[in-house]
């Protein structure tokens, strides 16, 4: 390992271990800084997740409760991400348990995970276009199993690596391998079809 | 059961930050000659940039609302922790001092007894009732406000 990349990971596993702190004192101000740090990956998460803007943003707040009581569970030897990203899968699953028998993919009928546009000052043009290009993504990818969806998710857009999505996810690795394989695989053709 | 080598090829593809630089040599390699893989890898490609073409924001008004949220959300527990020291520190005097005095209070129910020429079980049975009177009175208080900061959570919450 190389000096920068060592100065790196111990410099991670500091900030780690003082969340860790902070949440085991239940630091609002912490807490404020970390909802301001993870806001948009977590709502982005989330959305893909249960495929509805609306229930995203109830549990977007669900899971900032559940960390801030919880928070003494988190033990600062994992990325912070990692953990908050498990904490907001398993409320995300129990209320999934709780809509039964509907699943996740038919939650996506209820409403698109409507985009929020961020770029600052786009055209209407751009803005159209981009918000319906974005829609068929949504819906190629709202059509793949949701396990594979999530792995997909948190690979190619929240940038985990596999262990990290096999701590999220409680999977073991082979599986994760194994669900962003076979979710490429019924992604891909989906997608080339939508942005044709 | 073996893997060929595109199902391995492409298998690799999604993890390419975790294969070591003879791995990697073997995939670039495989990717020049094999059309089918090649033409995989470039689907990955632009199904990433796909995704990450799609714009999130979460809305600040939310973000600000959640934090307002879990700030009185820590309040309200730090309020709830700070009671609960207080129970057990009241406990733990409260036991103390039962320990210490029940010797000198038996003796006190003995000589009353004694004195007012009752029958030994009398004196006995009431302090029996002295001594458990305050420990069934704290419960039924505990009881009936543990029962309402239950509903003043779920009302907090709803």
């Amino acid at each position: 390992m190389s000096a920068s990349t060592c100065y790196f990971v111990n410099g991670m596993e500091q900030e780690n271990q003082e969340i860790a702190l902070g949440l085991r004192h239940r630091d609002p101000d912490l807490l404020d800084r970390l909802i301001e740090q993870y806001q948009h990956r977590l709502m982005r998460y989330l959305t893909y997740l249960v495929g509805n803007s609306h229930t995203a943003e109830d549990l977007f707040q669900e899971t900032w409760l559940r960390v801030l009581e919880r928070g003494a569970r988190y033990d600062g030897e994992h990325n912070f991400g990692t953990w908050l990203f498990s904490v907001a899968r398993n409320l995300a699953i129990d209320y999934m348990r709780k809509k039964k028998p509907e699943s996740l993919d038919a939650q996506s009928d209820t409403g698109s995970p409507g985009p929020t546009p961020v770029s600052p000052e786009p055209s209407a043009f751009e803005v159209v276009a981009g918000f319906e290009q974005s829609e068929r993504i949504l819906a190629a990818l709202a059509c793949v199993q949701p396990e594979y969806r999530e792995a997909l998710v948190l690979r190619f857009h929240e940038e985990l690596s596999l262990d990290e999505i096999a701590v999220v996810t409680h999977a073991p690795l082979g599986t994760v391998k194994s669900r962003i394989y076979r979710g490429l695989r019924a992604l891909m053709p989906r997608l080339k079809r939508a942005l044709e | 059961m073996k893997q060929d080598i595109h199902e391995r090829a492409r298998n690799w593809l999604s993890d390419q930050q975790g294969l070591q630089p003879n791995e990697q040599a073997w995939l670039r390699h495989h990717l020049r000659d094999c059309a089918p893989c090649r033409e995989y890898s470039e689907g990955v490609e632009q199904l990433i940039r796909a995704l990450r073409s799609v714009p999130f924001a979460a809305r600040p008004a939310l973000v600000r609302s959640t934090q307002a949220r879990v700030r009185t959300r820590a309040e309200e527990l730090r309020r709830q922790r700070e009671r609960l020291w207080l129970v057990l520190f009241s406990c733990l005097f409260v036991s103390l001092f039962g320990v210490g005095s029940t010797a000198f209070l038996w003796r006190g129910f003995a000589w009353l007894g004694h004195w007012s020429q009752v029958p030994d079980v009398v004196w006995q049975v009431g302090f029996a009732a002295f001594w458990i009177a305050p420990t069934i009175a704290a419960s039924f208080l505990f009881l009936a406000r543990g029962t309402h900061f239950a509903d003043h959570n779920r009302s907090a919450r709803g």
